[in-house]
């Protein structure tokens, strides 16, 4: 492959007749439903398909896998976007505008579908949230108009409040229940009463062994853990974003 | 003569009252879409746990093979006549391009990749949707209810509108017409390579039929494909300085104009 100059010169003789302000305001009107669908629906695929498991169902909302591959998953494309849009165009919501997308796709489809055809209650089926982590990272990226910072203490952040900022909705679900004379959690129960013919029981992945003996301390480790991976990850991604909002042309291909 | 009439006050008309973005057409689009996908979905409310459990059975041929063969036929056609209307219509001689048409026709690239975009947003719902179904329904076959419209249906219909989008660009405007844009290649072939990818998936699903796993390594083709997505954040980089570009010469002109 050849490159080619970025642009070739060309007549940019305009007639009078079209007001500039028009074009603008019809490139706002294009570009911001443009942006956010694609983002919304890119990041949606990433995140179904990496940890949609443990966000699907209740009874995968553990303290130990959940709370930690879900942040990790989740701060990829808002570190993208976030290069991308403050970059750019100086706007500082990349993170807010990745997570609201998905969270609006992920609620249509868990209302339409996992509710509206496959017949499981919306309070086993409800999605996590990340808006506290991606509002935090966005004012990191803000008040210190630094990427270096945004990513050691934005990701860590990111990665430290996802369970908490969760913890409204899952609290009750956590709470144990005697079931036969076997205790286990709401959630749990909820995982035994509507089967998943395709996914049985067996193949859940949460938390077992010996880190159930730390007891309380599970969630602060575990959400520790996944901040200190979120900030790798954020610089990865932080790069993706530069790799692939690259403005090259080439002659052939 | 009514036609004859029309032209003529299209041709009186001025630039200025030209509309600079065919709404009534994109949003017609979008409509098209919105009507092919909600009557998918509505026909999987009807037909897919009452016929769409057995691929052996006579109504799952019916019902759903049928369906399969009308998309495949529907696509085939769509594909044709969008990407033949588009090249028989190329322009011929960019070298004279006004402006202010180069305007427009950056305009309707946007319009194409909202309406690229919107189809690549009906894939992602029907993507989590068969997560739901077949962790809950065991496959017995590649063409599942939730197979059918994501797979052989979002799925080439988001691929005719990104390579439309594409061939729009380079028949068109001369920026993408002299060079090929690498975000543009990126952003179109990448999720077009989702579909090649439904092999490797269904060849692998043979191995574990019966645990669905849906963040399973298996399906990470389609994670990295999904990233191409974001190269449309490149093309727009690419284009908006154009655009501007055009548009400040427009005012530079309106203050040197003689009063």
């Amino acid at each position: 492959m050849s490159t080619a100059p970025a642009r070739a010169p060309q007549d940019t003789a305009v007639p009078a007749e079209i007001d500039p302000q028009r074009v603008f305001r019809t490139i706002d009107w294009l570009l911001v439903p443009l942006l956010f669908m694609v983002v919304q629906a890119a990041f949606h695929i990433h995140a179904m398909l990496t940890v949609g498991d443990w966000d699907f169902w209740t009874d995968w909302k553990d303290r130990r896998w959940w709370l930690v591959v879900t942040p990790i998953s989740l701060i990829t494309f808002p570190a993208a976007i976030q290069y991308v849009l403050w970059e750019k165009f100086r706007l500082p919501i990349g993170a807010t505008v990745c997570v609201v997308g998905l969270l609006l796709g992920q609620w249509v489809s868990r209302t339409l579908n996992f509710y509206g055809w496959a017949y499981f209650p919306l309070n086993f089926v409800w999605p996590a949230t990340a808006i506290p982590g991606a509002i935090l990272l966005d004012c990191v990226l803000m008040l210190s108009r630094s990427y270096l910072l945004t990513g050691i203490f934005g990701g860590m952040l990111w990665g430290v409040v996802f369970y908490f900022g969760n913890w409204p909705m899952l609290a009750a679900f956590h709470l144990p229940v005697n079931h036969n004379g076997v205790l286990l959690s709401v959630a749990d129960l909820q995982g035994f009463e509507y089967i998943r013919t395709g996914t049985p029981e067996y193949i859940r992945i949460i938390e077992r062994g010996t880190l159930r003996t730390f007891g309380k301390d599970v969630t602060p480790v575990s959400a520790f853990f996944s901040g200190f991976v979120c900030v790798l990850m954020y610089f990865v991604w932080h790069f993706m974003g530069r790799l692939l909002s690259t403005v090259r042309f080439v002659k052939s291909i | 003569m009514a036609v004859t009439a029309k032209a003529a006050t299209l041709e009186g008309q001025s630039a200025t009252q030209r509309p600079l973005m065919n709404y009534p057409l994109l949003v017609g689009g979008m409509l098209v879409l919105s009507v092919v996908f909600v009557s998918l979905r509505t026909y999987q409310q009807f037909f897919a746990w009452t016929h769409g459990l057995d691929s052996t059975s006579v109504e799952f041929q019916t019902h759903w093979m049928r369906v399969l063969y009308l998309q495949f036929a529907l696509e085939g056609v769509a594909a044709a006549a969008i990407w033949g209307w588009i090249w028989r219509t190329r322009d011929r001689n960019l070298a004279a391009l006004a402006p202010s048409e180069e305007l427009r026709r950056y305009m309707r690239l946007i319009a194409w990749l909202m309406m690229y975009v919107f189809a690549v947003y009906w894939a992602e719902f029907f993507a989590e949707q068969d997560a739901t179904w077949h962790q809950t329904v065991v496959r017995d076959t590649e063409f599942t209810p939730s197979h059918i419209p994501l797979f052989f249906g979002a799925m080439p219909v988001f691929i005719i509108m990104g390579v439309s989008s594409y061939l729009y660009a380079r028949t068109r405007i001369p920026q993408f017409a002299q060079a090929h844009s690498v975000p543009f290649l990126i952003a179109v072939a990448g999720p077009f390579m989702m579909l090649p990818n439904v092999g490797f998936n269904e060849w692998g699903h043979t191995f574990w039929i019966m645990e669905e796993i849906f963040s399973a390594p298996l399906h990470a083709g389609f994670v990295v494909f999904a990233w191409a997505a974001l190269c449309l954040g490149g093309i727009l980089m690419q284009a908006i300085p154009r655009i501007v570009e055009l548009a400040q010469t427009q005012t530079q002109r309106a203050v040197v104009r003689p009063v």
